[in-house]
């Protein structure tokens, strides 16, 4: 019989989640800063949305002023998974937890939250929950004060340099996605990539809608191409 | 306060987008039963998401430095594929790109 699972080995399983998001939250205390936004804004962005991926878009096209559909529904879209991570993560979540605590619980689904919540192979506890996502959040809420802060002291090569961050975070991903999935993860990342680039820099459509339209285009072409899903769940 | 643009609403705007979708599996249950070719799609959207999250930005963001952000992440995918980590390939890619930059 293994015991329940607890606030505190969440809190510890959390642990290297704060250790990675505090670098990249700097990142985005730093685009933030760029940006023009105040710090508290920036504090608030991260204490509302809790979603690397999300923020950086959405600040991307407030940058860019795009109007609040676009910013909107490419927010949507690009958090979609967490649907996804949270039909799984659900399931496994022990019963009969109800009203504002479940609330609470679904505004921590992340990608890395998900990932290490659903290697359990029994029923996941609220308080275990709770204990993984505090971390987690904690790291990415500090790491944006952090960032934002830094950012008045430090070179600007560096600052520019930190900004590669985000973008070191997604090529990592592609890269162990491939290790573990094969080829045609590079194949519908490379066909999304190239189609953004055309929409962006050729037909200069808004970064949103160029956002939307070639993940979509990308992952239909993938599920017409892949016979089994198994291999991609 | 009044030249300060109104960055609260897209914020808040975002942050509905993204509670939405977290908040939807803990309340319905028709996500177990979508089309094959459409839940085969929609599964396969974080991967198709990461192309258009690297790129043209990568690129368009260090201007003529062009090459600074695309040798920071091929350092940081190489580390990645040869070992399970986040945090090195991260680090890794600030001080190649840092690096290329300078030079």
């Amino acid at each position: 019989m293994q015991s329940e699972l607890t606030f505190k080995q969440g809190y510890k399983e959390g642990f290297p989640i704060f250790v990675g998001y505090f670098p990249t939250a700097m990142a985005f205390g730093l685009v933030c800063r760029d940006l023009g936004l105040r710090i508290w804004e920036a504090v608030l962005f991260s204490l509302t949305n809790f979603a690397g991926s999300g923020q950086f878009l959405a600040a991307n096209l407030i940058g860019k002023g795009a109007i609040l559909a676009e910013i909107f529904i490419s927010v949507l879209l690009v958090n979609l998974r967490y649907s996804f991570m949270g039909a799984e993560m659900s399931r496994k979540l022990t019963k009969g937890i109800g009203g504002w605590q479940r609330v609470l619980l679904a505004h921590g689904t992340t990608d890395e939250v998900f990932s290490v919540a659903v290697w359990h192979n029994q029923p996941i506890t609220k308080y275990y929950l709770a204990g993984l996502e505090c971390t987690a959040y904690a790291g990415w809420v500090s790491g944006t004060a952090a960032g934002f802060l830094v950012g008045m002291i430090l070179p600007s090569a560096l600052q520019l340099a930190v900004g590669v961050t985000l973008y070191a975070m997604f090529s990592s991903l592609l890269a162990q996605e491939f290790r573990q999935k094969g080829f045609k993860v590079l194949l519908i990342a490379a066909i999304s990539a190239i189609l953004n680039s055309v929409l962006i820099m050729l037909l200069h459509l808004g970064v949103g809608w160029a956002f939307v339209i070639s993940m979509l285009a990308a992952s239909f072409i993938g599920a017409a191409i892949t016979d089994d899903i198994q291999e991609y769940v | 306060m009044t030249d300060h643009p109104p960055f609260m609403i897209p914020i808040l705007i975002s942050a509905v987008a993204t509670f939405l979708v977290r908040a939807l599996p803990y309340y319905a249950t028709f996500l177990d039963r979508l089309p094959p070719f459409l839940s085969k799609s929609l599964r396969l959207l974080p991967i198709a998401a990461l192309g258009p999250l690297i790129f043209p930005g990568v690129i368009l963001n260090y201007e003529k430095s062009w090459y600074a952000g695309l040798l920071g992440i091929a350092a940081a995918a190489l580390f990645a594929y040869k070992r399970q980590s986040m945090i090195i390939p991260i680090l890794l890619s600030i001080g190649v790109t840092y690096l290329a930059l300078l030079l």
